[in-house]
């Protein structure tokens, strides 16, 4: 029974976590809504999902630093398109293909040709936000919308009421892009979990070599990892397009690689790749979402804001490894 | 005058398995001591207590003249000693002199390190030995041969009496073991003293002066080369055991399941064989003779650089495993841990892992069936597990090993490659593991077991292929499998006593 107890405890830790830092929220924000709480889905639909994408690429053993600047590039070329094209669905597909291409990019040079997923999202993280600001600055700005460092929706477009709304609006009292969080991490789960393409990912993370010689196909499946991580980015985008009406391409999806990193790895998901639930990453990313909220309720100097998220990553991650190495050694 | 090494009554368990009963063993200066023994026979603990990497358990260590207590690497260092090891200890990434001096760097008043100085005194410790080598070239770009000199250089500079040498002639070519072997006999001449660890038997007689021989943890004898005879050492490190009741039995073998013809790769070459449906075929060898490299390249994990393959009468192309398993090849590689194991998936998971590559298209993953499928499978197979959702790191090595049989059978491979099969599982397991392959032949599978173990292969080989240094050297028959025969081919004894 303790056992078991203390299994559930290293696997479930960040459900624990979550219910503390919302409990903690509850108690400073005197008298906390249902508005409020389903607040945190919207706040979290867009971290989410790229956390998702990066949780599947961390599953592998390998890392994607670049989804912030993915991000930035993605829904500031998918305002251009919706300006030029005027379509809502032109512009969903963009975001998605563009998405895709952009982690296929990252895929074929960590899968096929072998190169440290480190150093090669690091280098697409600095050409894709690099890119998005000297277009944003260079192009026409009927295109942007904007000055030349923003790109913003045109107003009069008529898709553009139907779009905002989307990102604003509430079905069944929850946030509509809340939905879209939940619809995904379910499907990750599931694809995680489930499909004979989740288990690969595992194998591929946990122990390379019995994988190859299980007649895993390593390369393509690593490529693939990276093209999904894309994909989900780019649905990110799309809402924050959604959400915001806007992009800069300088601020969105700033340091957003490594809050999705810490959600991962608040979610319990292991660095080293092979371990971890999916289901860990909508409680890390929205243990995040919380924390920003405690501080604008405390009325604290939003600079701190990543300080106290470090802490707590340090000590979220203490708890899980410290722990049991710690019982370890009191049982001696 | 005493002797320049004595070890005696050395003793030494692992986890309560005494790997050395009281063995005892003594060399004198100026002399090539061969140490003899199969895989497992206790040599390299040996070596490993005499250089301090693991502490003994019982027994004494005297080194010129001086009893060794307590030994360290340092300790055993700094009397004398240097361990030459297989797989070379060098600083790849550094210059060969910078090796030499690694951690007795030369340097002036302020830390800074004298490189000229050091440069030279590689070179003339090079010019003495007889050694091509540029002290400020980067160890990387050295030969494996050169390596071995580079280390050999090393313990001299560090000013070592006793040089241990664990198979030394591994990756080199004649002409390479040729320049080594001056190269020692001049170093002999001079007074410095080695132990040869080699299982190569025309080396052992051409360069060592005294051996000794270990079985399984015991000494066995010891004395002069020259006054024996390859036959005569194999015998004494095989001894008379036998284990198990032997099953085989004579079965009906189908058409011809694998061909080869002039199959070659990386680590063998030309090798040509037919192996028949329901067949047994044993392949051995030793270490680095290729038997393995060729397993893997029959699987796929390389590609073949000649000659074809063919598989149920079709040809099959090298260098994807997925086209093996497509044509019903399956492997078993050695080294479980390392090679088989899924560290952090259930047994169901590692048992699926390849029915999945196979099925990919069918993404949906159907547990009940799954689960049907493995209770089926662990029947047959025996397999000892609680439940399907414990993790395979949970069972001994048998019963994971099981696993990954059923791992491959689940494929509906047609065609076993055992590399090693029965590594690391205790006695019982492997009879078990025997009866299985038997019975898995006696249903039609085509089976290849690669293994250094001969009773292994008196229970289950139909035939047995030797390897020497990448080619097959003899196939004998079921009857004439035995130990000693067996070592006297893949030593290549047989041609050193013609040579002799």
């Amino acid at each position: 029974m303790k056992q078991k107890l203390s299994n559930a405890w290293t696997r479930y830790s960040f459900i624990f976590i979550f219910v503390v830092i919302f409990l903690f929220y509850m108690t400073v924000s005197n008298g906390l809504t249902w508005g409020g709480v389903t607040n945190i889905l919207r706040h979290s639909a867009v971290i989410g999902l790229v956390s998702l994408g990066v949780a599947l690429v961390i599953i592998t053993g390998e890392i994607d630093l670049s989804v912030g600047s993915m991000l930035a590039f993605i829904s500031g070329f998918s305002v251009c398109v919706f300006n030029v094209s005027h379509s809502i669905f032109l512009t969903f597909l963009f975001a998605l293909v563009c998405g895709a291409l952009c982690g296929l990019f990252n895929g074929v040079l960590v899968g096929e040709a072998k190169m440290p997923s480190f150093i090669v999202t690091l280098a697409t993280m600095l050409i894709y936000r690099s890119l998005a600001q000297y277009y944003c600055q260079r192009m026409d700005s009927a295109v942007t919308g904007g000055g030349n460092s923003l790109f913003k929706m045109s107003r009069d477009i008529d898709g553009y009421a139907l779009l905002y709304g989307f990102g604003n609006n509430k079905f069944l009292t929850i946030p509509n892009v809340g939905w879209v969080l939940l619809l995904f991490t379910a499907l990750a789960v599931y694809a995680a979990a489930s499909t004979k393409f989740g288990k690969k990912l595992y194998a591929i993370g946990s122990n390379e070599k019995s994988a190859r010689l299980a007649g895993i196909n390593v390369p393509l499946n690593r490529t693939a990892v990276f093209a999904i991580c894309g994909i989900m980015a780019g649905l990110g985008a799309f809402l924050w397009v959604c959400m915001n009406g806007s992009a800069d391409p300088a601020t969105t999806g700033k340091s957003y690689e490594m809050y999705a990193i810490a959600a991962v790895v608040l979610g319990g998901i292991a660095m080293s790749g092979g371990k971890g639930e999916m289901i860990g990453v909508l409680f890390g990313a929205m243990s995040y979402t919380i924390i920003d909220k405690i501080i604008v309720a405390l009325k604290m100097d939003s600079l701190i804001n990543d300080t106290i998220k470090g802490v707590i990553l340090i000590v979220a991650i203490l708890v899980q490894t410290a722990g049991p190495a710690l019982k370890q050694r009191l049982k001696r | 005058m005493p002797h320049l090494l004595e070890m005696t009554g050395i003793q030494k368990a692992f986890s309560g398995v005494p790997v050395l009963k009281g063995v005892d063993f003594s060399m004198d200066s100026g002399e090539v001591h061969a140490l003899l023994g199969e895989n497992g026979a206790g040599k390299s603990t040996l070596m490993n207590i005499l250089t301090g990497v693991i502490p003994l358990d019982a027994g004494s260590v005297a080194f010129d003249g001086q009893p060794l207590e307590n030994i360290t690497i340092p300790k055993s260092e700094a009397a004398g000693i240097a361990f030459v090891h297989q797989e070379l200890n060098l600083i790849n990434d550094l210059r060969v002199y910078e090796n030499i001096f690694l951690n007795r760097e030369l340097t002036g008043r302020f830390g800074h390190l004298r490189k000229k100085e050091m440069s030279e005194q590689a070179r003339v410790l090079f010019e003495e030995l007889g050694v091509e080598i540029d002290p400020g070239a980067m160890v990387e770009k050295l030969k494996t041969s050169e390596k071995q000199l580079l280390e050999i250089a090393k313990a001299l500079f560090r000013k070592a009496k006793l040089i241990i040498l664990d198979e030394p002639t591994t990756a080199l070519n004649n002409d390479e073991i040729a320049h080594l072997f001056k190269i020692l006999r001049e170093l002999k001449a001079k007074g410095t003293s080695f132990i040869f660890i080699s299982h190569k038997m025309p080396e052992i007689f051409e360069i060592a002066d005294r051996y000794t021989v270990l079985r399984n943890g015991t000494f066995i004898q010891t004395g002069n080369i020259s006054e024996i005879t390859p036959k005569e050492i194999t015998k004494l490190m095989v001894g008379g055991e036998f284990f198990g009741e032997n099953h085989y039995q004579i079965r009906e073998l189908g058409e011809p399941a694998l061909e080869l013809h002039g199959f070659s790769g990386s680590g063998f070459s030309d090798v040509s064989l037919t192996v028949r449906r329901g067949e047994i075929l044993g392949v051995t060898g030793l270490q680095g003779s290729g038997s393995s490299e060729f397993m893997r390249c029959v699987f796929g994990d390389t590609a073949s650089t000649g000659g074809t393959l063919k598989i149920n009468g079709a040809e099959v192309k090298t260098g994807s495993i997925h086209r093996a398993m497509q044509a019903k090849a399956a492997m078993l590689p050695a080294d479980r841990k390392e090679n088989s194991v899924v560290p952090d998936m259930t047994l169901l998971e590692n048992m699926y892992l390849s029915e999945h590559t196979l099925s990919a298209w069918n993404f949906p993953i159907h547990v009940a069936k799954e689960q049907a499928k493995y209770e089926a499978l662990k029947e047959t197979l025996d397999i000892k597990a609680a439940n399907p959702d414990l993790l395979i790191t949970s069972l001994s090595g048998g019963n994971q090993q099981k696993v990954f049989l059923a791992r491959w059978l689940n494929t509906d491979a047609e065609i076993l490659l055992l590399d090693n099969p029965t590594q690391g599982i205790d006695v019982g397991a492997k009879t078990e593991i025997y009866r299985l392959i038997l019975q898995l032949a006696k249903e039609g599978k085509t089976i290849l077991v690669n293994t250094l173990e001969i009773p292994e292969l008196q229970q289950v080989a139909d035939r047995c292929a030797i390897f020497y240094e990448g080619r097959i050297i003899k196939i004998l028959p079921h009857d004439e499998i035995e130990e000693h025969t067996v070592m006297l081919y893949s030593t290549n004894a047989v041609n050193a006593k013609e040579a002799g």
